[in-house]
């Protein structure tokens, strides 16, 4: 079994007194997809703004191979290497994508032309549209700015939320096939969806997150093989 | 044509002098959404203490203008530990912090009465002699004025325009959440912009003491105008703001010379309103365009 690169023990979490997340404990693998799943609202983002420092842990700890991260401030978190695409993209809508990117690479820009290159072969959409404010592109191309944004800080473990959120399904096939093509590539990614299904057969590990605990944890075809799981928290 | 070419020049000065005073404003309502209304008391702390570098310690002016820039930049860090930092953490920033820094300038301004008096003084940082257009003699002084804003302007465009300090400047005031997520630290980038606005705001007190005098209570007048031409740009907006200011120059010189100077500052006040009622986020914070 590969050895752990993100790993979470019982860490609660939440917003001004409300806890959101409650002991949760799992694992991100080196090279591995590991997927969070499960109904809206019931702390998915909040976990991963858990792990990027933006959402105080209040108990439990976080540890990114085996350093502890989770009393660190977000931009030193970013620095060891975790890196978050949040949901809705959150760019910088008066910056160009080039800016964007740029920002990606804001703590640690070793190497910079070469990871935009990797960028732009990933993604060409982003080389065409490279002098556009990122205010006027299409979502789909949003969320590739996103994730090039990602890719630019050039961090051992990237977590995406909802890439496929609001996106029509031909643009969620081409953002899926970048997100597999990474993971093929030997990339840590902590993945964040609602629809199970579409990432079933590709997760190495699938977590169910429900009311701010892990439900259920498992192989994609194992959570498949159970429809009264899929039928009660997903909804499929 | 004689009185064109001398609207333009005085319009030119004064919108040189409101850019300055506004640069810094716009730039800290821009990245922490915090009108700080210490920057009048912090553009006339930057005239004495220019005043006192050369008159009291005897340097050179281009070392007094610095010594200025650099003490009102660490009121601006002042700032920023000791009252916008700890009331970030709390709700209601923005009230909070509008408050807090009335009673900041309120605090320098009484320090200044204390230790320079009451009345007027003259800033030694002047330039002797004129230029001459057609039949319009202008002041040298108000050449340097215009090249000192443009020198801080175009300054102010590299640093965050071409600079990965002013890119993570500018990410911070458009998502602070994203900046961070991007590993910048949001805490330094605001002490950043709090000590940058105090050096422009003690140029600007130079500048403007310059073709004026040095009293404790001259920063007043430039803030308000400030404020005006942030309103007209659209607040935060740093680069309508540079604009609008020179904007308002010439037409505050043109009340002036048409209407006479009584009506200049109420024309101002007008035109803020009618910017109000047509565009409510100023003629150039434009609403965000964002496909869906």
């Amino acid at each position: 079994m590969a050895e752990a690169t993100l790993e979470i023990v019982d860490a609660s979490a939440g917003y001004a007194g409300r806890i959101v997340l409650d002991a949760i404990k799992l694992s991100a693998r080196k090279g591995e997809l590991t997927a969070i799943v499960g109904p809206n609202g019931h702390g998915k983002s909040t976990l991963l703004k858990a792990i990027s420092g933006l959402v105080p842990v209040t108990s439990g700890e976080i540890y990114l191979d085996g350093l502890r991260i989770d009393r660190l401030r977000p931009d030193q978190i970013v620095e060891r290497g975790v890196i978050q695409v949040p949901q809705g993209d959150l760019l910088f809508p008066a910056m160009t994508v080039h800016e964007n990117l740029l920002m990606g690479a804001y703590a640690n820009s070793d190497g910079l032309a070469e990871r935009l290159d990797f960028v732009f072969t990933l993604l060409p959409k982003l080389k065409e549209r490279r002098n556009q404010t990122a205010g006027t592109l299409s979502g789909g191309e949003r969320r590739m700015c996103g994730i090039g944004r990602g890719l630019m800080a050039g961090g051992e473990v990237l977590m995406l939320d909802e890439p496929s959120l609001g996106l029509a399904p031909i643009v969620i096939e081409q953002i899926y096939e970048v997100i597999f093509n990474l993971r093929r590539e030997g990339r840590t990614i902590l993945l964040v969806e609602e629809n199970a299904e579409r990432i079933a057969e590709h997760a190495d590990m699938i977590h169910l997150l429900d009311n701010g605990r892990i439900a259920w944890s498992g192989l994609g075809a194992e959570l498949m093989a159970r429809p009264e799981i899929v039928e009660t928290y997903l909804g499929v | 044509m004689d009185v064109l070419i001398q609207i333009v020049a005085s319009g030119l000065t004064l919108g040189a002098m409101y850019a300055v005073a506004t640069i810094g404003l716009s730039l800290v309502y821009g990245s922490l959404n915090m009108l700080n209304m210490a920057h009048g008391a912090i553009l006339t702390l930057g005239g004495y203490i220019c005043y006192a570098a050369i008159v009291h310690a005897g340097l050179h002016p281009a070392l007094a203008l610095l010594a200025a820039a650099f003490v009102c930049a660490l009121v601006g860090l002042m700032i920023y530990f000791s009252a916008a930092l700890p009331l970030l953490r709390a709700e209601n920033f923005e009230t909070n912090i509008f408050i807090a820094t009335i009673g900041i300038g309120s605090v320098i301004e009484n320090l200044m009465l204390k230790g320079f008096g009451p009345y007027p003084i003259p800033q030694p940082l002047a330039v002797d002699g004129q230029v001459v257009i057609g039949n319009v003699h202008i002041p040298l002084q108000n050449v340097f004025i215009l090249g000192v804003a443009i020198v801080l302007m175009v300054g102010v465009a590299i640093l965050l325009q071409r600079t990965s300090a002013g890119r993570a400047i500018r990410a911070t005031s458009m998502n602070r959440e994203a900046a961070q997520l991007m590993g910048v630290r949001v805490g330094r980038i605001y002490a950043q912009v709090l000590a940058l606005s105090g050096a422009l705001a003690a140029v600007s007190g130079i500048m403007i003491s310059s073709i004026a005098t040095l009293t404790p209570v001259m920063g007043g007048d430039p803030m308000l105008k400030a404020f005006i031409v942030c309103v007209v740009a659209g607040l935060g907006n740093v680069y309508g703001a540079v604009v609008a200011a020179i904007a308002l120059g010439l037409l505050e010189a043109a009340t002036q010379y048409v209407l006479g100077v009584r009506w200049s500052f109420a024309t101002l006040l007008l035109l803020v309103i009618l910017v109000l009622i047509w565009r409510p986020y100023g003629l150039f914070g434009k609403q965000q365009v964002v496909r869906l």
